[in-house]
């Protein structure tokens, strides 16, 4: 639905990020699995069972699948990776390399693979990605269990939390009224104040 | 003309409680019939339209961290998404619970959930706040009119909202993309439709403010607008007996009633300028905005259709609907306020009124236009991947 105008999400994601890591100790990519609401997966699988089985295989979501993957493409894959808090310059992502969707427990969950163009390093300084939709037409937040998980990361050293933004700061009050009253326009940003940070560190050597 | 009007507006308000008596007719029919229904049996046999029965699996859906913005204007952002996010699992629970519990009381529930939703679902854009607050104060309408509007256009997006997935979902099986793809395709014609109105409604203004101009030159008398009763002669083209007014409590006119088919001529020429009341129009507003389905109410729809219950989902449509029509017709309602104030402000001052009047008509216009057409250029953006 067009993103321009909604103050308020229509779709819930829980998101759990598994940060892949090259043998060189770089990060490559970060696999993600984002489960949406209720609500969202009933609309969605609608119509999907196309063999009356009553049962949503990964096959019969196929299709659904490649229509959000595709379509992430022009959202940036509601993921931005910088390093430390530079928001202003993101790593290039390249489309997935994988991504397929389950259905459990009557949620959906869209897992997909994505590339870095370039590996990164997180060992001069921490590594951040932040999942959030700038229009907040879709509402991210991370999992309150094993929000993020390391793969492949050298054995010593690394470590992952996630950061939520902090209601009791004021530097971003002028910001805020700012995103508040550019929420109309096409480049709406209302979403950044909620967008909630994975931060990777390892130890430097 | 006066009687016609009055016995319209009853039959539209009588519209308005004939609506609660559906939802509630409907939130009955949930109750009785709901188990015998066409749309499944709660745990019987599985039903055509049912969730599918999956095998029981050790997977639980993962609980996200409360989302939450900084600093203090973000609390109460976060409280408005917090609210929202409840509710809408609320109402998921209030669909459930039809086939669990006391049928009756979760239908009383679901309907109030569904209509509490609809108060605050309509606080976000979408809902026809800004354009019928526009157009109310940009035309002679009164309270009432903005009342009636209000529920007129939130009666018609939540039957296009039931008539979309009705007739996609049900009878023609379509997938949520097609519904998505349909919902987004209604959007942006109206979106289109409304800063259509937008300009046709500017434009109208625009010509009889340059009427007013050519007036003045032929008949200087003219150009001052008066407050009194003592000009009817000069404003033939104006439709007298369509407008209807409708002064708040604590007007200055509030004390001026009319007889039966004594002619009103407060602020008259002033007024000229926003045009008389046209049903050509209120048509044109209630369409442009209603053809828009209601976003939350097919969200439940669909969830209620595959619980079975579409008529649950029906039923908190409509309820839903009369939630949004009463935050609409309050907005348009508080519009209207703040007109009557401004043009109080100017106690009886010709020169203010028409000032009043004239920002009005071409703002609320203007307004409109500019949002629609915003909207416009908004929904062909790229589509959204959820």
């Amino acid at each position: 639905m067009p993103e321009a105008s909604f103050a308020h999400p229509h779709v819930w994601a829980t998101v759990r990020s598994e940060i892949i890591f090259g043998p060189d100790h770089r990060i490559t990519g970060v696999r993600q699995a984002w489960t949406f609401d209720e609500f969202y997966t009933a609309m969605a699988v609608q119509g999907l069972d196309t063999n009356g089985d009553g049962v949503f295989s990964k096959t019969e979501l196929e299709p659904l699948a490649k229509v959000n993957v595709d379509s992430l493409k022009d959202f940036d894959y509601f993921t931005f990776v910088h390093l430390g808090d530079d928001d202003e310059h993101n790593f290039p992502l390249k489309p997935p390399v994988d991504y397929w969707l389950t259905y459990d427990k009557s949620v959906l969950t869209l897992h997909f693979t994505l590339p870095l163009e370039t590996p990164v390093d997180p060992t001069q300084k921490e590594v951040q990605m932040d999942v959030y939709d700038p229009s907040f037409f879709v509402a991210f937040g991370f999992a309150k269990e094993d929000p993020v998980k390391l793969a492949g990361a050298p054995g010593k050293g690394c470590s992952a939390t996630v950061k939520l933004p902090d209601p009791g700061s004021e530097e971003d009050a002028k910001a805020l009224s700012e995103a508040f009253f550019s929420q109309l326009g096409p480049g709406s940003n209302f979403g950044s104040q909620f967008a909630q940070t994975a931060i990777v560190k390892c130890a430097t050597n | 003309m006066r009687h016609e009007l009055n016995a319209i507006m009853r039959g539209a308000i009588g519209l308005a409680f004939g609506l609660m008596l559906v939802v509630g007719a409907c939130c009955a029919e949930a109750e009785t019939a709901a188990p015998l229904s066409a749309f499944g049996p709660p745990s019987a046999t599985p039903s055509p339209f049912g969730a599918p029965s999956q095998a029981p699996s050790a997977f639980a859906p993962p609980r996200a961290a409360p989302l939450q913005a900084s600093g203090p204007i973000g609390a109460i952002f976060s409280w408005v998404v917090d609210t929202q996010q409840t509710m809408q699992r609320e109402l998921a629970n209030g669909v459930k619970r039809l086939k669990t519990e006391n049928a009756f009381a979760a239908a009383v529930g679901l309907a109030a959930l569904s209509f509490l939703y609809g108060v605050v679902h309509a606080v976000g854009p979408g809902h026809g706040k800004t354009i019928i607050s526009s157009y109310v104060v940009a035309n002679e309408q009164t309270v009432r009119w903005g009342v009636i509007i209000s529920f007129i256009a939130a009666a018609l997006q939540a039957l296009t909202a039931v008539a979309l997935v009705g007739v996609l979902a049900i009878a023609l099986n379509a997938s949520g993309i097609a519904i998505k793809s349909w919902t987004l395709q209604l959007e942006s014609v109206s979106y289109a439709l409304i800063a259509l109105v937008g300009l046709w409604l500017l434009t109208t203004q625009l010509l009889r403010i340059w009427r007013r101009w050519q007036d003045a030159g032929a008949d200087p008398v003219v150009a001052l607008p008066h407050a009194d009763h003592d000009d009817h002669h000069h404003h033939d083209h104006h439709d007298h007996h369509a407008h209807d007014h409708d002064h708040l409590p604590g007007d200055d006119h509030y004390h001026h009633h009319h007889a039966e088919g004594e002619i009103c001529h407060h602020v008259v020429d002033a007024q000229a300028v926003s045009g008389p009341m046209s049903w050509r129009k209120i048509m044109a507003v209630v369409f442009s905005v209603g053809v828009r389905p209601c976003s939350g109410a097919i969200l439940v729809l669909v969830f209620a259709l595959t619980q079975g219950l579409f008529w649950a989902g029906v039923a908190a449509t409509f309820a839903m609907a009369f939630g949004t029509a009463i935050t609409v017709a309050a907005l348009a309602t508080l519009a209207l306020g703040s007109r009557e104030l401004a043009l109080k402000l100017g106690r009886g001052g010709g020169a203010w009124a028409n000032a009043v009047w004239t920002t009005c008509a071409l703002g609320g216009s203007a307004l409109i236009l500019l949002f629609g057409a915003t909207l416009f250029a908004a929904s062909l953006g790229p589509a959204r991947p959820f």
